[in-house]
């Protein structure tokens, strides 16, 4: 006998935490288009949806109708995503495993992001004018540029290695001088920034802003203008209005 | 990856792309949000590998040779037009962002190309962008 039997067949994907006053009157669907049902407790409410636990992954669906179901969400409330694929055993347990044991953390949390929303912000050098500025500004990047450009293609050389980390290092420096002189711009427009993982040669920052609603115009003023004075070298993307899955927590919350 | 550009009013220079692909909704929401303790959780098959494998494409590009390559891809001709400093010299006096102004002048700082004093014997010439297999003097 497979010892799977001993396990349940469904569990609880549970997608946000909301106020339990901002529960939607329409019906939603989540992962599998299965019904969202919320758990309340007190305030608080969970948005939730049984899913099959020996269900194969399905991945790009998955990921879709989670990201999909947040977004339906804010539109009306203040919705705290959860971390995509979390999921509990049954109602009893997204009581008693989550909302119980972080009660006040999540009402405090909703209150201070109540009338917010998240944009994600991305500053991108334009590679080949920024590639110029280092190796023009760097007699020793230029030395060994000029000395492994004849190089074959993919020849291994120790000059590549040394070239590319002088490189890197130079970019480093541009990168965080270039960081804060924008975000010194964009920081009174927003009550928070958040940095998000990335890497790339023309990457020079990639942050998650947390704006007041009311405030929205305003950033993106400042942002397209900011966008105009420094497109020859940098270019700047705004995505977003985006549910606050950047500020959602540490998981200080148990 | 997808973007759409949805252009607002405007000059339009402040890119808005629509997440639309799976790419950009990993991007968004993976690692994000509240975290729940593993052993409260019950585990489903798949979720721990795709966080895995988009872990592994972020972090898998072999940095250096890829400065190396792009370096040497790199034909030296410039773009012309507005220095930077000029260009958030006028963004200060147009008074787009009077707020923001007092941090203008560490901006213009960092957002010189290049370092600092050797700025003027290299101010484009507008070369023409004939590139890639010009000869070794480059």
């Amino acid at each position: 006998m497979p010892d799977t039997q001993e396990l349940p067949a469904v569990g609880r994907y549970v997608y946000a935490v909301l106020p339990a006053a901002g529960v939607p009157t329409d019906p939603l669907t989540g992962i599998d288009g299965a019904p969202v049902e919320f758990v309340e407790l007190g305030e608080l409410a969970a948005a939730t949806s049984v899913i099959s636990l020996d269900r194969p992954p399905g991945r790009r669906h998955d990921l879709l109708a989670h990201s999909h179901l947040l977004e339906s969400l804010v539109k009306s409330t203040t919705a705290v995503p959860v971390e995509f694929g979390a999921v509990l055993a049954d109602r009893d347990s997204v009581v008693e495993d989550l909302l119980a044991p972080g009660e006040g953390y999540f009402v405090e949390l909703i209150h201070r992001l109540e009338g917010t929303e998240q944009f994600n912000l991305r500053a991108t050098y334009d590679e080949e004018q920024v590639l110029a500025e280092v190796v023009q500004a760097n007699p020793l990047i230029a030395e060994l540029r000029r000395r492994t450009r004849q190089l074959p293609e993919g020849a291994m050389h120790p000059d590549l290695v040394r070239l590319g980390e002088e490189v890197s290092a130079a970019l480093d420096h541009k990168r965080a001088e270039d960081t804060d002189g924008l975000l010194n711009l964009v920081a009174p427009q927003v009550l928070e920034i958040r940095e998000r993982p990335g890497a790339g040669v023309d990457r020079v920052f990639d942050v998650a802003l947390l704006v007041e609603r009311s405030r929205r115009e305003e950033l993106e003023d400042v942002l397209e203008g900011l966008a105009e004075a420094v497109h020859e070298r940098i270019r700047l993307s705004l995505t977003g209005p985006l549910p606050p899955y950047d500020f959602a927590g540490e998981g200080q919350w148990g | 990856m997808t973007v759409q550009t949805t252009q607002r009013r405007g000059g339009g220079y402040l890119e808005r792309p629509a997440p639309s692909g799976l790419a950009d909704v990993i991007e968004i929401i993976l690692d994000k949000g509240i975290v729940i303790d593993a052993y409260v959780r019950v585990s489903l098959v798949g979720i721990e590998l795709l966080t895995i494998d988009a872990r592994i494409v972020i972090a898998s590009v072999d940095t250096y040779l890829r400065f190396a390559e792009a370096t040497n891809r790199l034909d030296l001709y410039e773009k012309g037009g507005q220095p930077l400093t000029e260009a958030l010299g006028d963004l200060q006096e147009s008074g787009a962002s009077k707020k923001t102004s007092g941090a203008i002048s560490g901006v213009k700082k960092a957002l010189k190309p290049g370092s600092s004093d050797d700025d003027e014997e290299r101010r484009p010439a507008k070369k023409s962008p004939s590139r890639r297999r010009q000869t070794e003097d480059a």
